[in-house]
């Protein structure tokens, strides 16, 4: 499933970097239930359309995360006025309560969802890019362990063949033979970036990325976005009260909404114009 | 690898603790019907906190009410059984090891929730008093009074 047309993931990637990092922290702390409808139904959309059928099969983990949380979530915690029955240990179950649990297990969702597109938009050479000159340890690091998991789980399938063909199978010789491979390559690696001079002064870094002028706008645009989302969170127009009882700001406009949907629909918007 | 693995596992874990929560039964719901009952006075207030939504002008929460209670029952036994034949919002913490309880809320005005001194306190006869409610048995004709304090009972008067 590697379609290479995605246009977003051809934006220069402080523009990635800036949209994630903006999108995310809005899903992490605006629990407004329209903004969450919003930012979940956009990571939903995006994730289809990066990951196709893999984003429906990771359904399979978000639903029972979903209704753990939203389970677990009544039975400790107590506040809100609607009471609809008592738990066993006399405390009350509050509708309040289920509706938080709901709320946050959507969050939740929405934020694992969105870190699966980041992890396809923003890639390790990109990462390198974006850090390399002002952290070279922390842009190799981010590098190497985002491509730690599966390197490691390709060396497995070709020692676990290596074990077959030579009538063996045992788990256990296996990942010893997996750890020693990881820990030669782990300092053949070093001594080859070293050679290479990584992180020396004054050395730079061959990339394609070329700041366009499109790139400039999506900036303007992702901008104005997280100022309009900002101002209305510190003005209250995103305010809402889940204890003791729920509601929000009756005042609020759709001012923010909009800006939250225009932020959380961009990927997609750019990717259908062209 | 194995998908409906992690599933299966997630609602075991799920079965597990609301199974646990089903049976963490404190051993205060006998029946007191056969013991000698007698009358005892019971209000709650909260009239420290100056403007609250949950909170009536007059800070009462529940009005100074003669109230039914057995021989042998704490003041907590009589709080928790009239809140809920009121439908009054109270949240406990149990520590069955001590057979203790704590009370977290009472129409969801929470400890803690006006100030880091604030929370529920409860005097008998006019006395506060100093050990947990569920190990103080009431007497006949008490009179017991849960009041809310900002500052560590001295807004309450607990150290006049």
């Amino acid at each position: 499933m590697n379609r290479q047309a995605h246009t977003f993931s051809e934006f220069h990637p402080v523009v990635s970097l800036l949209y994630f990092v903006a999108i995310l922290g809005f899903s992490m702390f605006i629990m407004h239930p329209i903004a969450l409808v919003i930012s979940f139904s956009c990571a939903g959309i995006y994730a289809i359309y990066l990951n196709g059928k893999a984003a429906i099969t990771s359904l399979k983990y978000m639903i029972p995360l979903l209704l753990l949380t939203a389970i677990l979530n009544p039975l400790f915690n107590h506040r809100g006025v609607t009471i609809l029955a008592y738990l066993p240990n006399g405390n009350p179950l509050t509708l309040e309560s289920i509706t938080y649990g709901i709320a946050a297990a959507i969050m939740l969702i929405t934020v694992i969802t969105w870190f699966t597109c980041l992890n396809k938009i923003i890639t390790g050479e990109k990462l390198v890019y974006l850090f390399g000159r002002v952290s070279p340890a922390l842009a190799l690091i981010l590098a190497m362990s985002l491509r730690f998991v599966p390197r490691f789980i390709a060396q497995m399938r070709v020692i676990s063949h290596a074990q077959k063909c030579i009538g063996q199978k045992r788990g256990i010789k296996t990942i010893s033979i997996l750890l020693t491979w990881a820990l030669e390559n782990a300092i053949e690696t070093a001594d080859s970036m070293k050679a290479r001079g990584y992180g020396l002064p004054n050395r730079t870094a061959f990339s394609v990325f070329r700041f366009r002028k499109r790139d400039g706008y999506a900036i303007a645009y992702i901008s104005t976005c997280i100022i309009c989302i900002t101002w209305s969170a510190v003005t209250g127009a995103l305010y809402f009260r889940y204890f003791p009882t729920i509601g929000g700001n009756e005042s609020s406009t759709p001012l923010a909404f909009i800006a939250y949907l225009a932020l959380g629909i961009l990927p997609i918007a750019v990717n259908f114009k062209t | 690898m194995k998908k409906p693995a992690i599933l299966w596992t997630t609602i075991a874990i799920a079965v597990v603790i609301i199974v646990a929560f089903f049976f963490a039964r404190s051993g205060t719901q006998e029946t007191y019907e056969l013991r000698e009952s007698f009358t005892v006075t019971l209000s709650v207030n909260a009239n420290t906190i100056p403007h609250h939504e949950l909170v009536p002008e007059d800070g009462v929460i529940f009005h100074a009410t003669e109230v039914t209670a057995y021989e042998g029952e704490s003041v907590f036994d009589v709080l928790n059984r009239e809140m809920r034949n009121a439908g009054i919002h109270l949240v406990v913490r149990r520590t069955p090891i001590f057979d203790s309880v704590y009370i977290e809320a009472i129409n969801n005005i929470f400890e803690f929730d006006e100030g880091p001194l604030s929370g529920w306190k409860y005097r008998v006869n006019g006395e506060f008093i100093s050990i947990g409610a569920s190990l103080y048995l009431v007497q006949p004709d008490d009179v017991i009074e849960w009041l809310y304090t900002l500052d560590l009972g001295r807004d309450i008067g607990l150290y006049e």
